[in-house]
């Protein structure tokens, strides 16, 4: 017993640790589903805020870069109005073009470089050049009046034909000190007064606007002509092919990338600062540091892993609670069932051990029955031809004629147990036919009245000639044979029987009566082997009427006493009437 | 004024040498552009701009004969006045060597200057009460784009030839040039800055040739 509750333990067990295991999976999965979602959340948050201070940035640098190309564009539309600039150009004399416009744009050149911030309204050029009627640049007498340029930086000035309307443009210059600078170059149309015709432009350098960034530790350069102009970043040399790259391979006008500069991940940002100019491609490039997203990503990343171990706790504790909840109605349930299985195997031993006892009684009483016939029947056969034997004394013939009674009804006995024992074995099958009760019941009448012994009874008749009832003909006979010569046995001299029988509802009620001595109230007379309590000349072997009521029943019908009291005793058997062929009451 | 042009023209005709003086004579007509207005009755006219080729409004032509001749020692000084903010006149022929006047007649600054090849100058601004009156000698033959820097607008040219034989031809495009010396010549037509029409022409005395400009 202690193994089976070991068993059941062990199986409470396991399911509780596969309970757990199967949430351990969920929560872990969800853990798992929530980092990656986060992940993804965060890093496109970081590109998409970038983007927008990118875009922000852009468009507040391109505001300023309007102002100046509106002050510039006065400027030149005033340039253009004036005579000595018309002469120059329509006169033919080039040479005087730049002292021509030295006056209007002296203010241009002079004065200190303005702080970054006010730039853009300053207007401090860096150099100017005019470009002739092939968009060719006019070379100044006197460069110093106009901002010095070596000859590389000036040929990038020169257009393919003179512009309509402003170009932006960006020239890499080498300067003095050796190193590299961007100049931002704003072409602008002079228009003749006269014919309104492109003449000439001018073409006015500045250093370029430089965007402002605060907070993210943005780096802001320019790309243009194959290179990278980005002082503040080191590995700019080899951000340059992948910028270089990624313009070749796109035609977008801006996008961004990862890339890795100085070992750290930065995401780089360009846009084409002078989309449809005259000039070279230029674009701005911004490269922001992604170890601000990088922090947050790696705070969340503890965030959610926190939140996922606790889950994982409650989802432990949960599941515990839950698999002791559940486990408990499942170790009830083993518990009873083990309890069931208990009883079962008991019920099923008793069961066993009963019908091994009826198999063996019953066979015992066959047997019985069988073993008895035999010496029975030599006994009979010996007495009978003892009495067909001459020269006894009377006496004896007399003896011997009780004696051969007796065997008949030892006989009679042995018969009936075996049919009894053959009825307890529910071997015994029936043929059901209809039989005539009413004959059956006149027979044995007449074979009563033909009996040596029969008492002086009355016999009182009231049933139909013909009454069928469905059964085997031999055992509706044995009941009527068992109820009539009762009612002559426990008879009295001078007593009466009455013999009924008519349909009742789907049955047929044979009630036979007698007078004689009365059966004791709470006697059971329809025990197997029972014996009247009360002294009497006629005694039975104690199985007739339990025989009666069991072949009764098997017909579908019972046999009951219906009263017994005043000289009169009455029983009553039905039977199922056969159908069809009684007539309707 | 007139009666002073009148007395230099008498003194150069006096000066004159007595055997370049001819009796020859040219005349005829140019075929001038179509005037876009309606033609003026008055004498002013205009310098227009069109496509960068200056011209008169309505079209004259300066018809002159070609050639080497001897510079005269000394030639009347013209003139020509800035007037309610035009040049007058517009357009004006002079032989080379010759000093112009450029009299400020309005009531404002004007600041008369030319970029062009043949004369560059610059009088600066000046007042009408200026004097002695700006001028400049033009010694280069070619043509002289006259400019205001004040007023953008104001376009007067100066023609400056290499011959003291040359006429305007009226807004028909008839010229007439005479008194001139026998000989084998060019006689060229101004029509705008671009264009100068020639014919190869041969003069001789007492004769009027005539030779037209299609």
């Amino acid at each position: 017993m202690s193994s089976a509750v070991e068993t059941r333990d062990k199986g409470v067990a396991r399911f509780r640790t596969r309970l757990f295991t199967a949430m351990m999976i969920v929560v872990a999965t969800l853990t798992a589903l929530g980092f990656y979602l986060a992940q993804r959340k965060v890093t496109a948050d970081a590109e998409r805020n970038l983007q927008q201070i990118f875009q922000n940035e852009l468009s507040s640098l391109h505001k300023l870069e309007e102002l100046r190309h509106a002050a510039l564009a006065d400027r030149c539309n005033a340039l253009a109005a004036k005579s000595r600039i018309h002469a120059a150009i329509e006169d033919n004399a080039i040479d005087l073009l730049y002292p021509s416009a030295k006056d209007e744009l002296r203010d241009l050149m002079e004065g200190e470089e303005p702080p970054p911030a006010q730039a853009a309204q300053w207007l401090h050029a860096k150099f100017y050049r005019f470009l002739d009627g092939a968009g060719a640049v006019i070379k100044p007498l006197n460069p110093y009046d106009v901002g010095e340029l070596n000859g590389d930086t000036e040929a990038q000035l020169a257009l393919s034909e003179l512009p309509d309307k402003q170009q932006i443009g960006y020239v890499l210059e080498n300067t003095q000190a050796g190193d590299r600078a961007i100049d931002e170059v704003i072409a602008v149309p002079i228009f003749s007064t006269d014919t309104g015709e492109v003449i000439s432009a001018l073409v006015i350098g500045f250093k370029p606007l430089e965007l402002e960034d605060k907070h993210t530790g943005m780096k802001s350069g320019i790309w243009t002509n194959g290179h990278l102009h980005l002082p503040a970043l080191p590995a700019a040399s080899t951000l340059n092919q992948k910028v270089a790259d990624a313009l070749a391979k796109s035609d977008q006008d801006e996008n961004y990338f990862r890339v890795d500069a100085g070992g750290a991940p930065q995401l780089l940002f360009y846009k084409r600062l002078n989309p449809g100019s005259l000039f070279l491609p230029a674009y701005e490039i911004c490269v922001y540091p992604l170890s601000y997203s990088l922090e947050e990503l790696r705070r969340l990343r503890w965030q959610v892993s926190g939140a996922g171990a606790l889950l994982l706790l409650g989802g432990f504790i949960a599941s515990h609670l839950i698999a002791l909840r559940f486990s408990a109605p499942v170790k009830k349930l083993a518990l009873d069932s083990e309890e069931n299985r208990a009883k079962r195997r008991r019920a099923e031993a008793a069961l066993a051990s009963t019908a091994q006892e009826l198999e063996r009684s019953t066979r015992y009483s066959a047997d019985a029955s069988h073993q008895l016939k035999s010496p029975v029947t030599v006994l009979r056969v010996g007495l009978e031809s003892l009495i067909e034997r001459e020269g006894f004394k009377p006496e004896i013939y007399e003896e011997l004629s009780v004696l051969l009674h007796q065997t008949h009804r030892l006989t009679g006995v042995i018969e009936d147990l075996l049919l009894l024992s053959q009825l307890d074995a529910g071997h015994l099958q029936i043929a059901s036919t209809p039989v005539n009760l009413s004959q059956l019941v006149d027979e044995w009448l007449d074979d009563l009245g033909a009996l040596p012994d029969s008492p002086d009874v009355k016999i009182e008749k009231e049933f139909p000639p013909a009454l069928f009832v469905a059964g085997e003909k031999r055992y509706t006979s044995l009941v009527v044979q068992n109820l009539l010569e009762n009612a002559r046995k426990y008879n009295r001299p001078g007593g009466r029987i009455r013999v009924s029988a008519c349909v009742n509802g789907s049955g047929v009620v044979l009630t036979v009566g007698n007078t004689g001595c009365v059966i004791a109230p709470g006697e059971n007379i329809f025990e197997r082997f029972h014996h009247s309590s009360t002294p009497s000349a006629a005694s039975g072997h104690g199985i007739g009427l339990n025989l009666a009521r069991e072949l009764a029943r098997l017909h579908g019908g019972d046999l009951r006493l219906v009263r017994s009291e005043n000289d009169w005793t009455e029983f009553e058997v039905r039977f199922s009437a056969a159908n069809g062929v009684n007539p309707v009451a | 004024m007139r009666l002073r042009g009148l007395l230099w023209l008498n003194a150069i005709s006096s000066v004159l040498p007595a055997a370049l003086l001819g009796s020859a004579t040219v005349e005829g007509r140019v075929e001038l552009p179509k005037s876009r207005s309606a033609p003026v009755q008055a004498k002013r006219y205009e310098i227009v701009t069109k496509g960068g080729v200056l011209s008169t409004q309505p079209p004259l032509a300066v018809v002159y004969l070609d050639g080497a001749f001897p510079r005269p020692a000394s030639l009347p000084t013209k003139e020509v006045t800035q007037k309610d903010l035009t040049f007058i006149p517009a357009l004006l022929p002079i032989e080379a060597g010759t000093k112009v006047e450029f009299p400020n007649l309005d009531d404002t600054y004007h600041n008369i200057f030319s970029y062009s090849p043949a004369k560059r100058f610059d009088l600066g601004r000046y007042r009408p009460e200026e004097r002695p009156i700006p001028s400049v000698i033009f010694d280069k033959p070619g043509l002289v784009t006259l400019r205001c820097d004040i007023h953008e607008h104001m376009r007067g040219l100066i023609l400056v030839l290499n011959t003291p034989y040359f006429v305007m031809t009226d807004t028909a495009g008839r010229f007439r040039l005479d008194k001139l010396p026998p000989g084998h010549y060019t006689l060229k037509a101004w029509i705008d800055s671009r264009t100068t029409k020639e014919k190869a022409v041969d003069v001789k005395n007492g004769q009027t040739l005539h030779v037209d400009f299609p």
